[in-house]
């Protein structure tokens, strides 16, 4: 029971972790440039299929499948390269538009960068093979957790007090938090406001290509897994409160230990059970648990 | 409308009723995913640019009338499609009131974001439920009856390149009608009122909700029904054709049409339906070309191509008037 | 009394944008509210319309209580007001704006399948009020493209062709040039006249106009009512004249540009 139990927790943690980096990405994108970016879990993907380019280069130039986890990073940040390009090239375009056509534009992102990666990977599942056993399996309370989990979960956790400690202690984090307050005032108190908005959305990015490398190592990567994970980030968000990020972190947890107790119960009800939470929540408080925007 | 505009109705309409005699084959039943997802559309965009709420979870309702189809023929042997596009009016009209009444509470990206949970709600509805819909291996959709004739004796491209041809045209033609109507009528300039601000048509004394609710409804019943005529076509109804991505499916047909114009969603499925067609034939990766495509309409041209086209069509008639007057 | 407000109270957060007001409007009377910026006035409609519950206090109109009540019933019931920030609908012709109004009173908004451009009745009487606006060049303009003056008449247009009985505006004439805020007023007046409408609350700045056409004016300061009486009865008092406009030696100078004006007109 107990061995049950504590499975079930750290699978749900470890879901946990990767949802909150692409849904805080998510959070901080729409709270400065009020854009809710669907395109996030195509970032998600890149970071994965990128991942495994890495990973595999790494082991065959002799590389310690321990260490792998320094390739998986390094993917993730380099993919930070697209981030500008984006914002640059398309989305400061549509910044005074409505929000339909915002919305539609990262629908359009989502759309070729599914391509993109089909065109470069193909369409058959890939994966890192050796790497996730090769971190080998902890004993907690009689469960086997996989210690890469762990890893994930801490790194996790490392980049969520990083980002904290950036939002609240330093001159960028408040300048950001001003930008999501207000930001005509942000831009009449002299702040450049090109500047940030390429900052936070490259931010935004490498959040989610982050989260996409490392989940890698536990699972296939897929073309569907962008389009399969934006639903499940929007669950989290909607949940937390959109632009939020403590709603992020909260949300990212409901979301992550429910789907890991409704596949470990009643597989049936997974993904029906997030929807109906989604439409409980934005029926009684649309403003999530603790977002402020109404 | 104007005269012009007519006159090109009229010759668009004519072409489709020859089109079956001197089309290729092929091409006329693709033309048949044309009349479905234009009539399914004229739902949408109801709500896209009529009542300024984006519904990110449509395909539900394409789902709702293509598994209504579903069910009355290959379930229940009731194959006479009248009966199914009754059934699916109906059954549309009560799930658009239930998700309605939840969802015209909120506006932008809120609305979006409700609709496609709803949407991927069904979704998920019907993967689950394995011995009632087939779960993700779905439905097939038998052969319908038209206005009580049976056609089983018939080929099934002959079927589909007349008979049914000609019943899906009409029933675009009535929805077209019935929709023009209502967007011109008074509850039409009341929905536009409310788009444009919501804040002054209530205190111009129109109840805002009541009417995006009865917006909601109307849109759901035409795409219900576009559900209904797309489900023979392939004779098959499977989850796919309720995820999210079918719904922005048709989000970017009424975009790169022009969803300021009544008949830009139209001119979106033929660019849609053709694109795929043509661009999958030489590769794998249409929506490639699709999100580029939507990416330069949002930003370079939101009225679509519609309006691209009759710019140059003003362009080219006042450079040919100014011609004649110099001359 | 047609409408009254008693013992109205209204907080933002700590602020107290109203506090302990009462005001009550006769049938047939144009009154004014005037006071500086923050006084409460826009406060005061917005409550008095619905658009804002008072957090105490009662609001009736002819005798019944309104508190609470949105703006759609209080508009069906026949409250009526325009907005100092011009609310318009942007993409609707003007002749359009005018017909939405009227359909809305003419309880047409459920017709689904009818002819808007056949509908004479309510073509008609658009076509009306557009003509008692001076808006009748315009009828076809897309309301956003119209400059300022002309969005702020079809505001107030469209809240006339609803036949209220009692209409509230803020600040009609803000915006406008001076020499046009006169002819702003007096389409106002005759408007009102010819449709009926027989009561009129307004907030306005312009203390010329607010002297010349107001059959009583109400005087406000931080959320309180500082003065209420006739025209000829808040000119004598310097206490509000001060605070409204805004300096001590205001007075005199007042009163000078007030009779200057007077023996102008005559």
């Amino acid at each position: 029971m107990v061995e049950t139990i504590v499975n079930i927790l750290f699978s749900g943690i470890f879901h946990a972790s990767v949802l909150f980096l692409v849904a805080a990405g998510l959070q901080l994108v729409f709270g400065v440039q009020k854009i809710f970016n669907l395109a996030c879990g195509s970032f998600y993907a890149l970071g994965a299929y990128l991942g495994i380019v890495f990973v595999k280069y790494f082991l065959s130039v002799g590389g310690p499948p321990v260490l792998a986890i320094l390739p998986l990073l390094a993917a993730g940040f380099v993919l930070a390269i697209i981030g500008p390009i984006i914002e640059r090239g398309l989305l400061r375009f549509v910044y005074d538009r409505d929000v339909h056509f915002q919305l539609l534009l990262t629908f359009a992102l989502l759309l070729m960068i599914e391509d993109i990666i089909k065109l470069i990977w193909g369409t058959y599942p890939l994966s890192t093979q050796g790497v996730y056993l090769a971190f080998g399996i902890l004993d907690i309370f009689g469960a086997s957790i996989p210690v890469y989990n762990l890893i994930v979960i801490v790194a996790s956790i490392v980049i969520a007090g990083i980002m904290a400690h950036i939002l609240s202690n330093t001159r960028f984090g408040r300048i950001i938090r001003a930008t999501s307050d207000n930001n005509e005032m942000a831009q009449a108190l002299g702040i450049n406001i090109n500047n940030i908005y390429v900052k936070v959305f490259t931010l935004g990015t490498v959040l989610g290509t982050i989260g996409g490398a490392l989940v890698i190592p536990s699972t296939a990567a897929m073309s569907e897994m962008a389009v399969d994970l934006i639903v499940l980030a929007f669950a989290v968000v909607v949940i937390g409160g959109l632009g939020s990020m403590k709603g992020a972190f909260v949300g990212a947890l409901l979301v992550g230990i429910l789907k890991s107790v409704s596949f470990a119960v009643y597989p049936e009800l997974e993904m029906l059970l997030i929807y109906i939470i989604v439409i409980v929540v934005l029926v009684f408080k649309p403003q999530g648990l603790f977002g402020t925007a109404t | 409308m104007k005269k012009t505009g007519i006159v090109f109705l009229l010759l668009i309409l004519a072409f489709l009723l020859v089109w079956p005699f001197i089309g290729p084959e092929y091409q006329v039943y693709l033309t048949l995913s044309f009349f479905a997802y234009s009539v399914a559309l004229l739902g949408f965009n109801l709500l896209f640019n009529y009542t300024g709420l984006l519904s990110f979870g449509h395909a539900l309702f394409i789902g709702v009338g293509g598994y209504t189809a579903a069910f009355l023929t290959s379930r229940f042997h009731i194959p006479y499609m009248e009966v199914s596009i009754l059934v699916t009016i109906l059954l549309s009209g009560v799930v658009a009131i239930l998700i309605g009444l939840i969802c015209v509470r909120y506006i932008k990206i809120y609305f979006a974001m409700l609709t496609l949970a709803f949407g991927m709600l069904f979704h998920s509805f019907l993967m689950k439920t394995y011995h009632l819909t087939g779960g993700d291996e779905g439905m097939s959709v038998e052969q319908p009856y038209l206005l009580g004739m049976d056609f089983s004796s018939m080929d099934q491209m002959a079927f589909f390149s007349g008979p049914y041809y000609y019943y899906s045209l009409g029933v675009l033609i009535l929805a077209s009608i019935a929709m023009w109507r209502i967007v011109h009528s008074p509850f039409g300039l009341c929905l536009t009122s409310i788009r444009d601000n919501p804040d002054k048509a209530e205190y111009l004394g129109i109840g805002i909700r009541k009417y995006r609710l009865l917006a909601f409804i109307i849109s759901g019943c035409f795409t219900g029904v576009g559900g209904v005529l797309l489900a023979p076509i392939t004779g098959h109804m499977d989850p796919g054709m309720v995820f999210w991505t079918h719904s922005g499916d048709m989000v970017f047909m009424t975009l790169v049409g022009g969803f300021s114009n009544f008949f830009g969603p139209m001119l979106g499925t033929v660019i849609f339906i053709t694109l795929r067609d043509v661009i999958s034939s030489y590769i794998e990766y249409w929506r490639l070309i699709f999100g580029a495509l939507l990416a330069a309409i949002v930003i370079l041209s939101p009225g679509g191509v519609i309006e691209v086209l009759t710019n140059l069509f003003t362009l080219i008639r006042r450079k040919i008037m100014a011609g004649e007057n110099a001359s | 009394m047609i409408l009254e407000a008693i013992n109205i109270s209204k907080y933002y957060g700590e602020f107290c944008a109203l506090k302990d007001v009462s005001i009550g409007i006769d049938e047939g009377e144009f009154v004014s509210v005037i006071g500086p910026n923050g006084a409460g006035k826009t406060t005061l409609i917005n409550v008095l319309t619905g658009f804002l519950k008072p957090d105490a206090g009662q609001v009736n109109f002819r005798g019944k209580d309104i508190a609470g009540k949105g703006p759609e019933e209080l508009s069906t019931m026949g409250i009526a007001r325009s907005f100092q920030l011009v609310h318009i609908f942007p993409e609707l012709s003007l002749i359009n704006t005018i017909k939405v109004a009227i359909i809305s009173r003419q309880a047409k908004g459920m017709r689904l399948f009818a002819s808007l451009a056949r509908d004479k009745e309510v073509h008609e009487q658009a076509l009306e009020v557009a003509e008692l606006f001076g808006l009748a060049d315009l009828l076809e303009e897309t309301a956003k493209n119209c400059p300022q003056g002309i969005k702020k008449l079809l505001d107030v247009a469209s809240a006339f062709a609803l036949h209220p009985e009692i209409i509230l505006l803020d600040e009609p004439t803000s915006g406008v040039s001076t020499s046009d805020k006169n002819k702003i007023m007096q389409v106002l007046v005759d408007a009102s006249k010819k449709i009926g409408i027989k009561t009129v609350l307004q907030v306005e700045h312009d203390m010329d106009i607010v002297f010349s056409y107001s059959d009583r004016i109400i005087a406000m300061q931080q959320g309180k009512v500082l003065a209420d009486g006739s025209p000829a009865e808040v000119e004598k008092n310097e206490e509000v004249i001060c605070t409204v406009v805004g300096q001590k030696e205001c007075f005199q100078t007042f009163n000078r540009i007030m009779s200057m004006n007077r023996e102008e007109r005559a």
